[in-house]
């Protein structure tokens, strides 16, 4: 009987041995040696979203993960390349994750056409060593500890990705040796930007770097199809911005994109695709994006309307303005919804501006000086929309006349510069630019313009009075002949 | 008046002896039959070309040959010279009508068979002179430095490029360079009023020598025959005096079609702008034009465009040639063939002048 409990002893230990050395060896041979070991890339590893999934170290390392002697388990017969180089990293991930079989069957939703979009990108440029693109997937990702971009400890998380990409967006040596024209604040900026403060206190809905820029398929703001190119900018920011529910926990409005697009820049931007119009980040900065405030509006203004801008800050609303809190530009002329300005603007009647302030009780010397800049400006339109009648009346009847419609310009110029001089509010000046520049051109075309169509009715009556001469030359030149001929045969 | 006339009349006849012109102008007759009233297109053509050098004299005074001032310059005579948009219109539509007058007057030769035996140099004179008044027109067009004009000027000189051999260096010696720029522009030019007007005018002396020389063609069927009174009519003063009458007439035509359509001056030619759509040329280039459109890209071994340069440069030659190998002719005899070779290049120049008018 004892032998036989004996029996029984040895084999179930035997099957227990047998047993545990079969489940060390489908172990992963290099993390159980590399964490018995303490060393750190297993403990990251430990925590990495490809640990979880059973893949092995030697999914990317190579070499024999089931071996537990060390050569064997290492032999580059048995595949192992050690640590990856340059291009071999991403080599290595694109393996698995551009195969679409493969990403189903560890249970991974997530897209495969990222090799797709950062070969298009600015970051697969060849770096200055030319044997490896800049970026390799583990330069945002990290190697080991790779967790999903949900996950809070994960570099490209929305909170952290501003300080991964200011690593080398910040590193103004390593910068230089790309691309030495572009800025290296954009993290500094960032910071101070609506965006950046909300993102540093703890905001993962605010705009990070991807927001703007993409993730993988990052393109230089000069790419037409860059989501920061000039024409795009107002669709990117529109993402956040357009969007009600989103939005709603910030309690500020969500019409600025139709509103820009209807507008004056947003159609000569959109429509015309004019890259001279100002798009979004034109007024509000783009890593410092921040709404301006109430007094550098006009100055914001006024790196395109320099002379608009200065004018105004010399003018004696400026001081009034400043003194109310009134924005600048913004009190005529709105802001994200600004139309082309038109002549309405001006003057006393409902639809203008300054009736807004100036009534005939109420701040009436500027209510009488809108009243006669309005009166003088429209005078100069009606002078020449007659002057340009005349000029085509002219053409039409087929008179040279490119000398007069030359001045046209001249007199169409002197309606813009008074338009700008408007913003002087100095009756006088105004006159100066109406009256000596516009309204004498405009009496000049019409004179000329006139002349033409005379000279036209000139030619008419001339060609009448020597085509009778002519014909009376040619009727009696007839005759003479038909005497002559007559004589002859007489003769 | 008359005895004033007289003495003036005396004066000259004294230094000299005009008497002997009035005998000889006196002596010559012009035959009168039912193709009479071709007779008079030589004149016409004649007259064409005075008006031509008047109004491009007066033009002279005023146009300034460079690609910066051209334009200008047209622009300024049009606009601010008295009477500049009439004599510029009168000088476009004269040199039209001297086209026009002159093929008219070719044909009506090539008909009458007039360039027989003893008249080859007249024809050939003339036919040089046709060949000079193509040229007038072709330099002449580019001379307002328009958009159209450009364009026209380069798709002309790229043809003349087509032709084997010389083609590449005529061309280059056309535009005085590679492109049509303001060195062609001094080049048209100087051909438009000076290297051609010097032949031109060295060649009509000659025409119009031969022709008062050896006197005017009589159709053959008249040949050799004493014309009686009925069937002659004076040199001096009839002809002459029906050739003014129908001057007077002409001019008031010109005068009218200046008034009415004035030349245009269109755009400034600008060589960074792309082409016009539908660039022609002149109306008198357009048969060419329009049948070497229709030639296929390869003919056997040699491009289409190339193979028609050829034929029309060979069918020119025949052309010019006419009173050599017309040998019946100069017989008297009547050959059919220079008939209904005429037909069909006046049938096939209309109908291609009409077609790439059109398309």
């Amino acid at each position: 009987m004892k032998s036989v409990i004996k029996i029984i002893i040895i084999s179930f230990w035997i099957l227990i041995v047998s047993g545990l050395s079969q489940a060390q060896s489908q172990q992963d041979q290099c993390f159980v040696c590399h964490e018995s070991i303490g060393d750190n890339v297993a403990t990251l590893f430990k925590k990495d979203i490809h640990y979880q999934k059973n893949i092995s170290c030697s999914a990317c390392h190579g070499g024999n993960n089931k071996s537990e002697d060390m050569e064997e388990a290492m032999n580059p017969r048995n595949g192992y390349v050690g640590v990856p180089k340059g291009d071999q990293i991403s080599t290595r991930c694109i393996n698995c994750h551009s195969n679409s079989e493969t990403m189903k069957k560890y249970g991974s939703n997530l897209p495969t056409n990222q090799i797709e979009q950062i070969r298009n990108s600015v970051h697969w440029q060849r770096s200055t060593k030319g044997t490896e693109h800049i970026v390799q997937c583990s330069t945002c990702h990290n190697a080991h500890g790779i967790v999903s971009v949900k996950n809070p400890s994960s570099p490209v998380y929305s909170l952290n990705l501003p300080k991964t990409c200011s690593k080398c967006h910040s590193n103004t040596v390593f910068m230089r040796s790309y691309n030495p024209s572009l800025p290296v604040d954009q993290f500094q900026k960032y910071k101070t930007s609506v965006h950046g403060i909300r993102n540093l206190n703890g905001d993962t809905k605010a705009a990070d770097c991807s927001d703007c820029h993409g993730s993988h398929d990052i393109r230089k703001a000069t790419d037409i199809k860059s989501k920061v190119y000039p024409t795009n900018i107002p669709e990117t920011c529109s993402v956040c911005h357009s969007n009600a529910n989103y939005m709603k926990s910030y309690n500020i409005a969500t019409d600025q994109f139709s509103k820009f697009a209807a507008s004056v820049h947003g159609k000569a931007l959109l429509e015309k695709n004019d890259l001279n119009a100002p798009t979004c980040n034109s007024c509000h900065g783009n890593h410092a994006a921040t709404p301006p405030g109430v007094e550098s509006i006009s100055k914001v203004c006024g790196t395109c309307h320099v002379l608009n801008s200065d004018l105004f800050s010399g003018s004696p609303h400026k001081q009034v303005f400043d003194k109310k809190k009134y924005p600048e530009c913004e009190t005529c002329h709105k802001y994200h919804d600004i139309v082309t300005a038109s002549n309405e603007l001006l003057g006393v009647s409902k639809n203008a501006v300054c009736s807004k302030c100036h009534s005939e009780t109420e701040n009436t010397k500027g209510f009488a000086i809108a009243k006669k800049m309005r009166s003088l400006i429209d005078s100069l339109e009606s002078e020449i929309k007659t002057a340009n009648e005349l000029i085509n009346e002219a053409e039409q009847k087929g008179m040279e006349i490119s000398d007069a419609k030359f001045k046209l310009r001249d007199a169409n110029q002197a309606k813009l510069e008074s338009r700008t001089m408007v913003h002087s509010f100095d009756y006088e000046k105004f006159k100066e630019i109406v009256s000596n520049k516009g309204l004498k051109t405009t009496s000049q075309i019409k004179e000329e313009a006139r002349s033409s169509i005379d000279n036209y009715f000139f030619r008419r009556y001339g060609l009448v009075v020597s085509v009778l001469i002519m014909t009376m030359l040619a009727v009696a030149l007839y005759l003479y002949i038909k005497q002559i001929e007559k004589r002859k045969k007489t003769n | 008046m008359k005895s004033l006339m007289k003495k003036i009349y005396n004066w000259f006849d004294e230094r000299v002896k005009l008497e002997d012109l009035v005998n000889f102008m006196g002596k010559k007759y012009v035959p009168v039959h039912r193709h009479s009233v071709w007779y008079y297109f030589g004149g016409v053509t004649l007259f064409f070309f005075i008006i031509q050098v008047i109004t491009g004299i007066l033009l002279l005074f005023y146009y300034k040959a460079s690609s910066d001032l051209a334009f200008e310059s047209i622009q300024f005579i049009m606009s601010k010279v008295e009477f500049g948009w009439l004599v510029r219109s009168i000088h476009a539509w004269s040199a039209n009508l001297f086209i026009l007058a002159a093929f008219i007057h070719m044909f009506s030769v090539l008909f009458e068979k007039s360039y027989r035996k003893p008249r080859e140099i007249t024809w050939l004179t003339g036919m040089l002179m046709f060949f000079l008044g193509l040229g007038f027109g072709f330099s002449g067009y580019l001379l307002p430095w328009n958009e159209l004009a450009f364009f026209a000027t380069k798709v002309g000189s790229d043809i003349f490029g087509a032709i084997p051999l010389i083609g590449e260096d005529l061309k280059i010696f056309m535009r005085g360079g590679e492109d049509v720029t303001g060195a062609t522009l001094s080049r048209m030019f100087g051909f438009h009023v000076a290297l051609f007007p010097a032949i031109f005018s060295f060649l009509l002396v000659i025409h119009l020598l031969l022709v008062q020389r050896q006197g005017i063609s009589q159709p053959i069927e008249m040949e050799g025959k004493e014309l009686d009174k009925e069937k002659k009519m004076p040199f001096f003063p009839n002809f002459f005096l029906r050739d003014l009458l129908l001057w007077l007439l002409v001019l008031n035509i010109l005068a009218i079609l200046s008034v009415f359509f004035p030349s245009e001056l269109g755009h400034k030619a600008d060589p960074f702008a792309s082409a016009p759509e539908g660039i022609k040329p002149e109306w008198y280039f357009l048969f060419m034009f329009q049948t070497l459109k229709y030639f296929p890209a390869h003919v056997w071994f040699i491009e289409g465009e190339v193979l028609g340069i050829l034929l029309f440069g060979a069918a020119g030659i025949l052309w010019l040639l006419i009173p050599f190998w017309d040998t019946k002719s100069s017989k008297g005899e009547k050959n059919r063939l220079v008939n209904y070779l005429g037909i069909f290049a006046v049938i096939f120049i209309i109908v291609l002048t009409i077609l790439g008018w059109l398309l």
